[in-house]
């Protein structure tokens, strides 16, 4: 190691135990502290409006879940066309218990934490299943059996009239130590809430990648059968991995249950299942702040485009809906022009960015 | 109560042609380029658009609009290939997978764009109206034109990639494409002809949908992930597998929803019982009924 812990001047890593260190140094970290601090203080000095609050809250989630798929699909290489179904799993849970004990129950207002670990646990139940095919089928297979499931949760949604067949399920507003969540701090109050969760999982999957479990889904990714020669077992980390990235999207899916107060079916719709893979992949495959960039990139290019098709359609005279035009042909471009020219997603811009600041004033 | 069985069986092929028909472009693409074109049932739509904009608002003879919108998709599936596929060969298969799903979502914003993306429409009536009738099962002009003109067109694919120099050549890049490189085989031409290939049947089958049940975008691009099942059941690669898995998929769907819905509580039956055989499909038989193994267990 480098005598200046602040800056570093070069590889002097002599074990590898320093290699692995999550903030390589002290200007890092306190980077990295600040940011946070920044998280949470910002929406007390310039209070959002409740518009714009709820779009962050929902990048939040978007993180919570596509931290998952990239769990399973840039990390273990599992591609899952299912994955808004696994959110569609936790919801549910949360419904199932609005349903089954009254959708204002204390177990639902008061002890909502535990809610939403049980719907990551459903969540992990469902993606191990879905996840057992993976121990037979690889790439394209793969993915076509999870979409499979994707369609058999949407009709078995629709088809149980215990589900109201796919019709909002609604869920009461929660309770804080400070009494019941108002109306007014609603937003508010879950941006802090999925704010702590994101950030407690981010750091979870951070200390994961550095396991030998960690290594293990990026070597099988890599060769499952060399995997397989050096005394890893691919058949379970595979499951293993889905199972992960159902215990992430259940837990968005909860999140989205208590930020929406209710339930539906449309959020959990194959379309959902597209935008997150896009997300993982603008954001970029197999790496950890990647689910961070994509979400937001995603989110914010549709408000964009909402915000732009509604000056055009105050400009234009009403010919056509321009919304339903743009929606998805700026999606579908920005995927393609990623996967064409930046197939390393958002991430290897911050990759090129932090190591010029870092190398600063040197060019290499 | 045999009536109702046979009209069953009868509706069961006319869908289950059309099923084949639509799973004949994935099947030709994946053979030659290993790529799962998720767009398809985009470029079905697309197809039977052209078809219905030359045949009622230019006003020209069906049969003629009909090969003229085919050849129309020909170019425009190669162009597609050409643009969007061509610099992702030997990528990863997800970037693939992805690209096809983008270029989903891109077409999707075009249709949309263009009169077609909200309105039903319907085509002229080209055939007598009274329905052929025997012993109490009927089944329509149009409808059986459609099989006919399906099966027609199954036959002359098959034949053209038994017999014909290019579909030989398409034939042995799907098999080994290094070998077929090193033949003299240009390995891109194939693939952007199997895309053109696989355009050219996607209009056949919209302009043949479009005519027996209407033109409506929705029900339309759905066909595009609908006919996934159909495509694993008969085996990605083979191009008889995807005709009878159509026929045993358009079969199955028609007898579930004739006596399972409304029965047992059940409604919708057809929409989700191509996915459950599926996944059991790929749980036993991995490759489909007709096609190559190349699974491998891990």
């Amino acid at each position: 190691m480098a005598s200046n812990r602040w800056l570093t001047t070069g590889n002097y890593f002599t074990s590898y135990k320093q290699e692995q260190r999550i903030f390589l140094t002290h200007l890092d970290r306190t980077g990295f502290l600040i940011f946070l601090i920044l998280l949470f203080v910002w929406p007390l000095v310039f209070p959002p409006s409740n518009k714009y609050m709820l779009v962050i809250d929902n990048i939040l989630i978007a993180a919570v879940a596509v931290l998952g798929l990239n769990i399973a699909t840039g990390f273990a290489g599992l591609i899952s066309i299912g994955h808004a179904a696994f959110v569609g799993v936790g919801a549910y849970t949360a419904a199932f218990f609005a349903k089954t004990i009254g959708d204002s129950h204390v177990f639902l207002t008061h002890a909502w934490p535990l809610v939403i670990l049980l719907s990551g646990f459903a969540g992990a139940f469902f993606g191990a299943v879905v996840g057992l095919p993976a121990l037979r089928l690889k790439h394209l297979y793969l993915a076509i059996a999870t979409l499979s499931f994707q369609m058999i949760f949407t009709w078995t949604i629709n088809f149980m009239d215990f589900f109201d067949q796919g019709q909002t399920i609604p869920i009461a507003r929660v309770f804080w130590f400070t009494g019941e969540v108002s109306r007014k701090e609603h937003y508010l109050f879950w941006y802090y809430a999925i704010l702590v969760i994101l950030i407690l999982l981010g750091f979870m999957i951070r200390n994961l990648l550095r396991t030998r479990y960690g290594r293990c889904l990026v070597a099988v990714r890599d060769n499952d059968r060399a995997a397989d020669a050096m005394g890893m077992h691919p058949g379970l980390t595979k499951v293993y991995a889905f199972a992960l990235a159902g215990f992430m999207a259940g837990v968005a899916g909860a999140l989205h249950a208590y930020l929406y107060r209710g339930v539906g079916i449309e959020s959990f719709s194959l379309h959902e299942s597209i935008t997150y893979l896009a997300m993982a992949i603008v954001g970029g495959l197999g790496t950890l702040h990647g689910s961070f960039w994509g979400p937001a990139a995603i989110k914010m290019l549709d408000l964009f485009v909402e915000n732009i098709s509604e000056y055009a359609g105050s400009v234009l005279p009403a010919t056509m809906n321009l919304t339903t035009a743009l929606r998805p042909l700026s999606f579908g471009l920005v995927i393609v022009l990623f996967l064409m020219f930046e197939p390393r997603g958002i991430a290897n811009w911050w990759r090129i960015f932090r190591s010029y600041t870092r190398l600063w004033p040197f060019r290499y | 109560m045999m009536s109702y069985f046979f009209q069953l069986l009868i509706s069961g092929i006319v869908v289950g042609s059309i099923y084949a028909l639509s799973a004949l472009g994935f099947v030709l693409i994946y053979k030659s380029s290993r790529v799962l074109n998720i767009a398809h049932g985009q470029i079905i739509a697309g197809g039977a658009f052209i078809t219905y904009a030359l045949t009622v608002w230019a006003d020209i003879p069906i049969y003629i609009s009909f090969f003229l919108s085919m050849i129309i998709t020909f170019f425009l599936a190669m162009s597609v290939e050409r643009i969007f596929l061509r610099r992702l060969i030997g990528e990863p298969v997800i970037s693939v997978i992805m690209v096809t799903i983008g270029l989903m979502s891109i077409l999707d914003g075009i249709i949309y764009l263009t009169p077609f993306g909200s309105e039903n429409f319907s085509f002229p009536v080209f055939f007598p109206k009274t329905p052929i009738s025997f012993g109490g099962v009927s089944v329509s002009w149009t409808q059986l034109v459609g099989v006919i003109i399906t099966f027609l067109l199954i036959a002359a694919f098959s034949w053209f990639f038994k017999k014909s120099t290019i579909g030989i050549s398409m034939r042995a890049v799907s098999d080994d494409q290094l070998a077929a490189m090193s033949v003299g085989i240009s390995v891109p031409k194939v693939f952007g002809l199997a895309w053109a290939a696989a355009g050219l049947s996607a209009a056949a089958a919209g302009g043949i949908i479009g005519n027996i049940t209407g033109l409506n975008f929705d029900t339309l691009h759905a066909f595009g992930i609908t006919v996934f099942p159909v495509v694993i059941l008969g085996g990605l690669d083979s191009i008889i597998g995807a005709v009878a898995a159509g026929i045993i998929m358009g079969l199955i769907q028609q007898f579930a929803s004739g006596y399972l819905d409304g029965h047992f509580g059940l409604s919708g039956t057809a929409e989700v019982l191509p996915y459950i055989i599926l996944l059991v499909i790929l749980l036993f038989k991995p490759h489909g009924l007709f096609g190559i193994h190349e699974i491998e267990r891990v």
